[in-house]
């Protein structure tokens, strides 16, 4: 009853300052506006925006910041969806589904689920952190070391081997591309040279941003390319129709497996949204009787990578507000701006200045609300973007791919990586191999070296130290177990399902 | 006792005293004698200046460059666009500055990972040398930390002893690379005390300090800056200073030799650069206004935020220069001594 008065607090607060309103308004819009735009994205909008918010009030600039973090991870569905162009990483999960089926015209229905879906998934995320930030960030950092998330890890790469490929060789294959990717640079923990070939930017390590645009965007302009040379290309058919209540009744299992599983990734410091979306999409997949329908435009595979990020979203503020642990960049932007005004996010945060803190929560609330009504306005205009002539849509791809690669960081090793992967997924993608493993295997692959270094150097490099972990010996035992059927459905059960989805 | 002879031999050469002197409030600031406008040298800077950064803007790094970027526009009304180029511990950063031009229009932000770089690898610039230091604006210590409700040990004394008695079991965490200054420190410190301890390596920060308040670790490592929201909530706690005498902030927290150890401390500290090939009329430039910046309001009230004016942080280019020679010696003997393929 506290907390829903509290609430109600923060939701009058909100609403009765013109400035807040405006404040609101603006991180919305342009969250949304930023994460659909590749090339930026919420993270771009909040380092331009990130000094001018000391001329905010506290509160207001912490709003601004979190209501850019809700919007803006949604954002980024609308280009994954009609061009095959994560907006951030956190939505390349969605394109794996949703440019399939914009292909098959229903482009309409996969951007509405992923708008009522993130709304759906960042909503309850939001309820949820509002009901218990303090217990839930408590037992999430002392539960959850580095030998759970590398159990989580191992988990997620057992069941990301059965999603795109052909065949549970080519699944494998894929994974390990992947993981062999993320080892070149500095290793997490020694700082040793891998891989580097005497290149300095090389240390820097292969980054998963420009991947992802190269395996995805580029390498299907390439296919359309290839399709329009041999006179077969067959632009994408133009929809508006959102999915019907029942459609989404039907996938209310995937919708809260998604918020459980984004919610517990987003409070893990360091982890958030992108892994969330991932682990989302691979659940749904794992679960599904039709596998072999994910990867060519299943709704299923969209509305379970929108929710979990998006419920992700409300989740990664719990170890900010209650411990000052950010789970990410965006959330370490805002301990900037907490800084900016002579305050420090944790627990005291809570003690000091609680009207913030319902300010802001009820502000989250009411942007992930928003994303119902915005994103659906914004997709009757945005979706008109389709019948830009491919001639001219695929430059303009091109160049915004370009300059997304190249303001992750700055380097120019990022754009070469990116076209490297563009050519490579090209043909890839034409043998059956899997370029959505291979970008999984890249970031769970550098959590994963990390985390399990960690692990061996606190459990004195003795295997036998995860027995003694209840959770991470759960994990690996349901690794193992998602790993030995998927080897059993390859090689003794061919005929009913093979190894996995196209 | 080798590591007795390597700290006799050094500490005539490290800054410790002279870093401590500076131990006073900054009501009276460093460069106050500065002029507080200096005509533009042939029109420079003509146009917005470039800082490249090393690395990422959330980080220690990220926040020091944001803030003397801000104070050097607030100061001569030149912008200043902060390039960040994370990755390889600060070598992509230095390598992409290096292909810069010396036009005074790129100037560079780094920290003494630079300097040890440079004294495991000599191939790797010199930052005293082969670049000129505007100013050091950020010199720190370090500390070891536990959590405040810890019942196993409460200070110091208590804490090697329970090390001791899990016989190597006992963890910190820390930035454990190899050649880092947490290692160093704390090869010093296991020597010195008998102590075998398992160090964590954690890069990033957030994890860092979550393994300590979730008990996922028995120790951490850090500086105070960086750790002062956990310090002022009384989550963390610090029982060891790594410096030779107790700054008044920590008076409760026994120093090097109130613990009995006997090696020179080493310092994390940031600052900023430009070419060696830059115009002098140009340097000078950039050395008023990077120096002069350094005590405006808003660059003192960050260092005040972030612990940095426990002990002196500023150097004018001479002092910078003396800091990183003598830190460079400090490391390269140091790695000597631990067996390191100093090149």
């Amino acid at each position: 009853m506290e907390t829903f008065s509290n609430f109600i607090g923060g939701t009058v607060a909100l609403f009765s300052d013109p400035v807040g309103v405006l404040v609101f308004l603006g991180g919305v819009i342009g969250g949304m506006l930023f994460g659909a735009i590749p090339g930026v994205s919420m993270l771009t909008l909040a380092a331009i925006l990130l000094p001018f918010t000391a001329h905010l009030s506290a509160e207001h600039g912490i709003m601004l910041f979190s209501v850019i973090y809700c919007t803006g991870v949604y954002g980024g569905a609308i280009t994954a969806i009609l061009f095959n162009i994560p907006g951030a990483p956190e939505n390349a999960p969605t394109a794996f589904d949703g440019y399939p089926m914009t292909q098959n015209g229903r482009a309409g229905k996969a951007v509405g689920a992923a708008v009522m879906c993130s709304a759906i998934g960042g909503c309850l995320s939001a309820v949820v952190m509002m009901a218990a930030t303090a217990p839930i960030a408590a037992w999430a950092i002392s539960a959850f070391g580095p030998p759970e998330i590398f159990a989580l890890v191992f988990f997620g790469l057992a069941v990301a081997a059965s999603v795109g490929a052909k065949t549970f060789w080519k699944g494998w294959l894929s994974i390990l591309a992947g993981l062999t990717i993320a080892v070149v640079g500095l290793d997490p923990v020694g700082g040793i040279a891998r891989y580097d070939f005497n290149m300095p930017y090389l240390l820097a390590g292969i980054h998963f941003i420009p991947t992802i645009l190269g395996f995805f965007a580029v390498s299907e302009i390439f296919i359309q390319a290839e399709k329009k040379a041999r006179g077969v290309y067959r632009a994408p058919k133009m929809s508006v129709d959102f999915p019907t209540l029942a459609e989404l009744v039907a996938h209310k299992i995937a919708i809260i497996r998604s918020i459980f599983i984004g919610f517990f990734c987003g409070i893990l410091p360091g982890i958030g949204a992108t892994l969330a979306a991932f682990m989302g999409y691979n659940e749904a997949v794992r679960w599904s009787r039709n596998r072999r329908e994910f990867g060519r435009g299943k709704m299923e595979g969209v509305i379970a990578s929108e929710t979990a990020n998006n419920a992700a979203t409300g989740a990664a503020m719990i170890p900010l507000l209650a411990l000052g642990l950010p789970g990410g960049a965006l959330t370490a932007m805002m301990v900037g701006v907490f800084q900016m005004h002579d305050m420090e996010p944790g627990p005291l945060v809570f003690l000091n200045s609680a009207d913030l803190v319902w300010v802001v929560f009820a502000a989250m609330f009411f942007a992930n609300l928003s994303i119902l009504l915005i994103g659906y306005l914004e997709t009757r205009t945005i979706i008109n973007l389709l019948r830009v002539p491919f001639q001219f849509l695929a430059p303009l791809i091109l160049l915004l791919a370009t300059v997304g690669a190249y303001a992750v960081r700055g380097l120019t090793v990022d754009i070469i990586a990116m076209f490297v992967a563009g050519v490579v997924g090209f043909f890839l993608r034409r043998s059956g191999y899997s370029v959505a493993g291979i970008v999984l295997g890249l970031i769970l692959g550098k959590i994963g070296e990390q985390t399990f270094a960690q692990a061996m150097q606190m459990l004195h490099f003795e295997w036998s130290g995860f027995i003694g972990r209840p959770i991470a010996l759960v994990l690996l035992i349901a690794g193992f177990i998602t790993l030995f059927a998927s080897i059993y459905r390859a090689f003794f059960k061919k005929s009913a399902g093979g190894a996995g989805p196209a | 006792m080798k590591l007795r002879n390597f700290t006799a031999t050094v500490a005539a050469a490290t800054a410790a005293v002279m870093l401590l002197s500076g131990a006073a409030a900054h009501a009276a600031c460093a460069t106050d004698d500065l002029p507080g406008a200096v005509n533009r040298p042939g029109g420079f800077p003509a146009r917005a200046l470039t800082m490249v950064v090393p690395y990422g803007p959330a980080g220690g790094s990220g926040q020091v460059a944001q803030a003397m970027a801000q104070a050097v526009t607030d100061l001569t009304g030149v912008a200043i666009n902060r390039d960040h180029k994370p990755g390889g511990s600060g070598t992509v950063g230095m390598t992409a500055y290096m292909a810069t031009p010396a036009d005074g229009y790129s100037v560079l932000e780094h920290i003494d990972d630079a300097s040890s770089a440079h004294a495991l690898d000599s191939s790797r610039p010199n930052p005293a040398q082969d670049l000129i230091p505007l100013v050091t604006s950020q010199i720190t210590f370090n500390q070891i930390y536990i959590r405040a409700n810890e019942t196993r040990y409460t200070d110091w004394d208590s804490f090697v002893a329970w090390v001791k008695a899990q016989n190597g079991k006992a963890t910190i965490a820390n930035v454990s690379k190899e050649g880092s200054m947490e290692r160093v420190l704390m090869k010093f410190i296991t020597d010195a005390t008998g102590m075998k301890i398992q160090q964590i390596s954690f890069d990033k920060g957030a994890p860092r300090y979550g393994s300590l308040a979730g008990g996922q670790v028995d120790a951490l490592f850090e500086q105070p800056g960086d750790v002062r929201k956990f310090l002022d909530s009384g989550l963390f706690k610090p029982i060891l200073t790594i410096l030779k005498e107790r700054p008044s902030a920590f008076a409760a927290t026994p120093s090097l030799l109130d613990a009995g150890l006997d090696f020179e401390p080493l310092y994390r500290f940031r600052g900023f650069f430009v070419h060696k090939g830059v115009p002098a009329e140009r340097v000078a430039w950039l050395q008023w206004a990077f120096q002069k910046a350094y005590c405006e309001d808003s660059y003192q009230d960050f260092n005040e935020s972030k612990y940095m004016t426990l002990i002196e942080s500023f150097r004018d280019t001479a002092g910078s220069r003396e800091l990183i020679a003598n830190t460079i010696g400090q490391y390269r003997a140091v790695y000597q001594q631990m067996g390191l393929d100093v090149k």
